[in-house]
């Protein structure tokens, strides 16, 4: 009995080990490339709890301690947790999360879903602005643990800027949340800690303090030096991934002039704003197709498909000839009639409509191989292919542009750098404070003097009639309308067309009225550009003249030039929106518009006017100083140009700036 | 922490429901729970003595049994024996190496701190909270796993013929296992209790630095310590003093001291944390809401506060057949502001030797509030207080205040205070002028925003007499503890004594979690009679789990096999309902900690109650478990 009961332990024992065997073999460790199959598998795919992120042994702990049974206990903490919100039991609430993401630490939705809830749901259930702030910070910090253990989830990282961004900076509370977070010193040293460089330009706002919106983009800008490193983008379009660095720069311009700040700071905002943007536009954009895109390219792609058509055309002759004119002779009264028409002459829907009708006129070029000599076939073959490439590419790029409004804002940071739009708005906000005092005749002169340039705006850029602070103008016609104790405007009001169109639409512009605004915005945008450029043409000309005749001392000792000492060129590091394929920074038709911006910035007196970018740019860009010297003259001419519209110091900085963007378009 | 409406009753109250349904007394459930038990025990015994013997001797083999209990076994125990029996049971659960578990409790307190959230607002209640809970459940585990194995390896391994061939009873063999387990169970609570102390106080102990200190002109300082385990604070030093409290952080304050250093320099010094384990001793008062025109409503304004969907307690046997329904979850109910709205608490027995701090009588808010709009973001919704005669128009003036959400409100109603009486405003003392002569005092709290709410429950608002200590309290703690140990031992040796080791433990096991899911059963019970959809019963269940139905649609089968597996379901979940209503009310228990946790003193009815139910199932157990002995061979 005794050596049947030993035989047969004996025999649990051997099979118990020979079990073992394959065990060990599968997962046995690595080294130097050989190791068990599981282990090799986990290098290969780079999913070994190193590769994933910093290691926890807590999380491991609590993982074998479920025996197994960790979905189990996950759900169990999942209805935990949710039962400790709704009984608004915030310390356990918030214990309960830090253990179920101990359990799937690797599993990012549930940081991203557990994080969302701290910061959007749980805080608003407190009524203290300060504690709210609290829990906004609790979800952004657990956010950031979710990051530091996985380092690759490239979705984390970007909803981490995503929070620092649109959470504080969007709130109803969103004015003391922002200055909650300028003081925030631990949470600065939190940052830092994970080198977000709060303590760099590149994160402070005109206040010198670390900015919600500016550290959101250095998240972002965080998340693409990954993906720029080689990790893919997950659970996201590259585009909406890639927008919202350049955007919040923008948002962030919106906030500080929201708060006052209508100086050269604004404008120093926008402009970085702006450089952001356009680099945006060059940069390389992965798609669902096996080609990336580049926003701003879209003219480029549909100049490029036209030269292949003519040259298609050129290739098989005659045949292809006959189509297009019998394409043509089917065509309806009214394309032919916009075909024969110079698109000059047209407005934007019928210039619309009349590219498409040319496009009708070329039949599939595949169709017409065949026609080609012999001698040409291949090439045609290679012709066509390239057309029909390029007609997807465009395809593409125009639905990227659509899916994210590229147009408007592009627009709108064009607009908004301009001293006459900063101005524009500084006039309505210094006669709002008017209006508020109930110092009334000020006030109507300043809305006055701001209506007329914001006719002037929206003459140039009809599509910030859409914009949200559009809204904030009609309220201020409203109430200038108080001021002046009349319900009916002149009829040399300036803004008259603007008040009709909001009061016939009660401010909602209707979509089809907003895309016709959209789409002759760009042809607009160009000829403003044009505009200025002639103007600082004029400038420098009549700059060169007095220099010349000798009527100006040396500019370099001349005035009190504040921008000098305020040159702050020792920011930052490549900015990462600029990086990875794209760089138009550094190579593309940007490149003249930066070297003629960059010594312009630096002669800012506030710290937003060295944004990464400027600093950012090859050497040459800096030593570019052809711009350099007449900062003051420019400035000056621009103040007696512009009257009253600039007072103090702020004004030559000011125009200076505005100026120097006028030779920075790509379309110069 | 919020309280249920049973909380609040005292001992007489629970026990009886004088004035109220006698139905829902927790002593006509003891009644009822003891002559089933009897009668089951006779049933039983009865069987399984006829299967044995046949109907007749059967009979009187259980009669004689009765006989032997009532006039032998009971009155003639030996407490020498008891404790001789008591002694094995102890010496064998040792032998068993049960006191490891002291060591896995041990352990446990070692690495606790990997899992408990140091940035927690209040560290003290997630302290706490863990320990009692891990306490708690290692030593239900443990008396499940020592109670049941016991008896069943001595008739396995027949050791048991050396007992009852001694002159033992079947009582004292039973009581003797029992206390024995019990002996063992307490000498492992005592080091988990010490080990609880001092790992909580250990825990929260820790000192500041001060790193920033500035005196003004007129000599008063103002400073910060440094941040440690992410929390800082800030003090303010009057001119000429040499101590100052800090602000309260996480529920605790430092002492900083001022002296005058080597260099002549003033040097600040930092005590050790007060005030963060507490024990608040509350006395609550009957809550009354008001709606905007002034009348008198039994609850507040919802204000769509979502609340969990479960909640129906036990109701006690009225509940069981029917006749009443088990007590809903309490939320919290709101007073608008801006109108004739208002809560009304009505406190007894204030009176000036229970209150007897000259400054006057505190008063503790946990407020929660409700914002129609968004009003001043950076200002908190504001309420009043008016303290008032409950019987006379006399009150005082209101005293207006700013809720602090998710915290304790500690105001001060002043002894002497200015009122307001027939027209004509005074300073009057207050026990003289707004306390009844039966010692009744009436508290008004009012929301002064216009259309902002203030949200209060019963146990939002008390007086405080006085305040504990926290040994004391986690000592009741622990007590409460030890009677559920207690009970699961008396389970578990009811059932070795006539199932096998595994058998027995499952079976305590499954009494223990159909107690814990008790209130899940009653919900279920409670949606079945109100045809609610909320997934049906195990039956139900599994089917919308196979087919991934929503729990809140119609069961999407043809009405005769819907019909059968809800007829079906309700079967099961009567049957549920009948043995959890018999069960012990263990979560009730274990709920307990939160007292501690939240710093509340313990109620003294509270435990009163754990220690009768306590003692009842113990009586219980312990005569099922002789009649199981009594019927097995080895006894006869």
């Amino acid at each position: 009995m005794n050596r049947q009961s030993l035989t047969r332990r004996l025999v649990y024992v051997g099979v118990l080990l020979a079990m073992l065997v394959p065990l060990f073999l599968l997962g046995q460790p690595s080294a130097d490339g050989r190791g068990g199959a599981l282990t090799t598998m986990r290098d290969d795919y780079d999913i070994s709890e190193a590769d994933l992120g910093e290691l926890d042994p807590s999380s491991e702990a609590m993982k074998l301690a479920s025996f197994g049974l960790r979905g189990v206990a996950a759900t169990a903490l999942w209805g935990k947790t949710r039962q400790f919100e709704v009984q608004h039991e915030w310390d356990r609430h918030r214990a309960a999360v830090d253990q179920l993401v101990k359990l799937q630490p690797h599993f990012d939705r549930v940081w991203e879903y557990q994080a969302h809830n701290l910061a959007y749901n749980v805080s608003r259930e407190f009524d203290d602005y300060r504690q709210r702030y609290r829990t906004v910070r609790d979800g952004t910090e657990f956010l950031i643990d979710g990051v530091r253990r996985n380092d690759k989830a490239t979705r984390l990282i970007w909803y981490t800027g995503w929070f620092y961004g649109q959470k504080i900076g969007v709130s109803d509370e969103k004015r003391q949340f922002r200055k909650l977070f300028a003081d925030d010193e631990v949470a600065h040293q939190q940052l830092l800690d994970e080198n977000i460089n709060v303590d760099s330009p590149e994160a402070r706002g005109p206040d010198g303090k670390p900015d919600n919106w500016l550290v959101g983009r250095l998240w972002s800008n965080f998340g693409y030096d990954l993906v720029d490193s080689g990790v893919a983008i997950t659970r996201q379009t590259p585009v909406n991934f890639f927008e919202q660095g350049p955007k919040w720069r923008m948002r962030h311009a919106e906030a500080i002039e929201a708060e006052g700040v209508l100086d050269e700071r604004a404008i120093g905002a926008w402009q970085a704003a702006d450089e952001s943007w356009k680099r945006f536009g060059q940069r390389s954009i992965p798609t669902t197709a096996n080609f990336t895109i580049k926003l701003d390219q879209l003219d480029d792609l549909k100049a490029e498909r036209l030269a292949k058509y003519a040259e298609f055309e050129e290739l098989v002759g005659e045949d292809y000839r006959a189509a297009r004119e019998q394409a043509l002779a089917s065509a309806g009264p009214q394309s032919k009639r916009l075909l024969a028409s110079d698109p000059e002459d047209l407005n934007s829907v019928e210039r619309e409509l009349r590219e498409k009708s040319q496009l009708q006129l070329f039949p599939p070029p595949t169709d017409f191989v065949p026609s080609a000599a012999p001698g040409d076939r291949l090439k045609a073959v290679a012709l066509a292919t390239e057309i029909e490439d390029l007609g997807d590419r465009i395809q593409k790029t125009d639905g990227h542009r659509i899916q994210i409004n590229y147009v408007y804002w592009k627009t709108l940071a064009q607009a908004e750098k301009e001293d006459r739009t900063v101005t524009a708005r500084r006039k309505i906000y210094d006669a709002e404070a008017a209006y508020k005092r109930a110092d009334l005749d000020r006030a109507i002169e300043l809305y006055e003097e701001g209506f007329d340039l914001w006719a002037q705006i929206f003459e140039d850029y009809p599509v910030l009639t859409t914009d949200e602070t559009a809204i904030d103008l009609y309220e201020s016609i409203g109430r200038y309308q108080v001021a002046i104790d009349s319900e009916d405007l002149s009829d040399d009001f300036p803004l008259a067309d603007f008040v009709d169109i909001y009061n016939e639409t009660m401010g909602q512009i209707p979509p089809n009225l907003y895309a016709e605004t959209l789409s002759r915005q760009e042809d607009l945008s160009s000829d403003r550009t044009e505009e200025l450029r002639r103007e600082e043409d004029r400038r420098r000309r009549d700059a060169d003249l007095a220099v010349e005749a000798g009527e100006t001392a040396d500019p370099s000792t001349g005035g009190e030039d504040e921008s000098v000492e305020g040159s702050d060129s020792t920011v930052s590091p490549e900015d990462s929106e600029d990086n990875g394929e794209g760089s138009p920074g550094v190579e593309g038709s940007d490149d003249a518009s930066v070297q003629t911006e960059a010594p312009n910035d630096s002669a800012g007196d506030a710290p937003m006017f060295d944004s990464g970018e400027e600093s950012s740019q090859p050497e040459g860009v800096g030593g570019t100083d052809d711009s350099g010297d007449p900062v003051d003259d420019a400035a000056g001419v621009v103040d007696e140009a512009e009257g009253d519209a600039t007072d103090g110091t702020d004004a030559p900085v000011a125009a200076a700036v505005g100026e120097v963007n006028v030779s920075e378009s790509p379309r110069d | 922490m919020t309280l249920e409406p049973q909380d609040f009753w005292s001992y007489s109250q629970w026990l009886l429901r004088p004035g109220e349904d006698f139905l829902q007394s927790a002593m006509l459930q003891g009644i009822v729970l003891i002559i089933l038990a009897i009668v089951l025990g006779l049933i039983v015994g009865y069987i399984v003595s006829a299967a044995r013997y046949g109907p007749g001797e059967g009979f009187f083999a259980v009669a004689r049994a009765t006989r032997d209990l009532v006039r032998e076994d009971l009155p003639r125990m030996s407490p020498r024996r008891i404790l001789a029996l008591a002694r094995l049971a102890f010496k064998e659960a040792i032998r068993r190496k049960v006191l490891i578990v002291v060591g896995f409790f041990a352990v446990g307190l070692l690495i606790a701190g990997w899992f408990l959230g140091t940035s927690s607002g209040d560290p003290a209640r997630l302290y706490i909270s863990f320990v009692l809970t891990a306490t708690n459940y290692l030593i239900l585990f443990l008396a499940l796993f020592i109670s049941t194995f016991s008896i069943p390896a001595d008739i396995k391994s027949k050791t048991i013929y050396t007992i009852v061939t001694k002159p033992v009873r079947a009582t004292e063999l039973v009581l003797g296992r029992m206390l024995g387990f019990i002996g063992v169970g307490t000498m492992m609570l005592a080091p988990m209790a010490l080990l609880s102390w001092v790992f909580v106080t250990r825990g929260l102990d820790h000192r500041h630095e001060v790193v920033d200190a500035f005196e003004a002109a007129d000599g008063t300082v103002t400073g910060e310590t440094d941040r440690v385990r992410n929390h800082s604070h800030t003090f303010t030093m009057a001119a000429g003093e040499d101590e100052a409290l800090t602000d309260v952080v996480r529920g605790h304050q430092h002492v900083v001291r001022r002296s005058v250093g080597d260099d002549g320099e003033a040097k600040f010094t930092v005590g050790k944390a007060v005030g963060s384990l507490k024990a608040r001793v509350p006395s609550y008062g009957e809550v009354t809401f008001y709606d905007r025109r002034g009348e008198r409503k039994s609850l507040g304004i919802d204000v769509g506060d979502e609340a969990l969907t479960t909640g129906y307690r036990t109701g006690g046997i009225a509940r069981l057949v029917g006749l009443a329904e088990g007590g809903k979850r309490m939320v919290h109910g709101y007073v608008e502001g801006g109108t004739l709205c208002y809560a009304k608490f009505v406190f007894d027995n204030v009176t000036p030797e229970r209150y007897d701090d000259p400054d006057g009588i505190p008063i503790d808010l946990s407020l929660r509030v409700y914002r129609s709009w968004k009003g001043d973001i950076e200002k908190g919704v504001r309420g009043s207080m008016v303290i008032k005669h409950p019987d006379r128009d006399i009150r005082s003036e209101p005293r207006p205040f700013v809720v602090d959400e998710y915290k304790v409100d500690t105001l001060i109603i002043p002894r002497t205070l200015e009122v307001t009486s027939d027209g004509e405003t005074s300073q009057a003392d207050l026990f003289e002028t707004l306390v009844s002569d039966d010692g009744r005092m009436e508290v008004q709290l009012r929301c002064i925003d216009e259309a902002q709410y203030l949200g209060v429950t019963r146990s939002a608002v008390y007086l405080r007499p006085g305040e504990g200590t926290f040994g004391a309290n986690l000592l009741k703690a622990y007590g409460s503890i030890w009677l559920q140990m207690v009970m699961v031992i008396a389970f578990g040796v009811m059932f070795s004594t006539r199932l096998t080791g595994p058998v027995a433990m499952v079976a305590t096991a499954a009494c223990v979690l159909l107690g814990f899911a008790a209130e899940q059963i009653y919900d279920t019970r409670s949606y079945i009679d109100s045809n609610i959809e909320r997934g049906g019963g195990p039956i139900e269940a599994m089917v919308r789990l196979v087919k991934q139905d929503a729990t809140t649609t119609q069961l999407d089968l043809d009405s005769v096999t819907t019909r059968v597996i809800k007829g079906v379901d309700a079967g099961i979940v009567y049957s549920l309902d009948a043995i959890a209503t018999a069960l012990p009310n263990l979560p009730k228990m274990v709920g307990t900690a939160e007292y501690v946790a939240s710093g509340f003193d313990i109620f003294g009815a509270l435990l009163a109650r754990h220690a009768t139910a306590t003692l009842g199932y113990f009586l219980i157990a312990f005569l099922v478990a002789y009649f199981l002995l009594k019927s097995r061979e080895i006894a006869a």
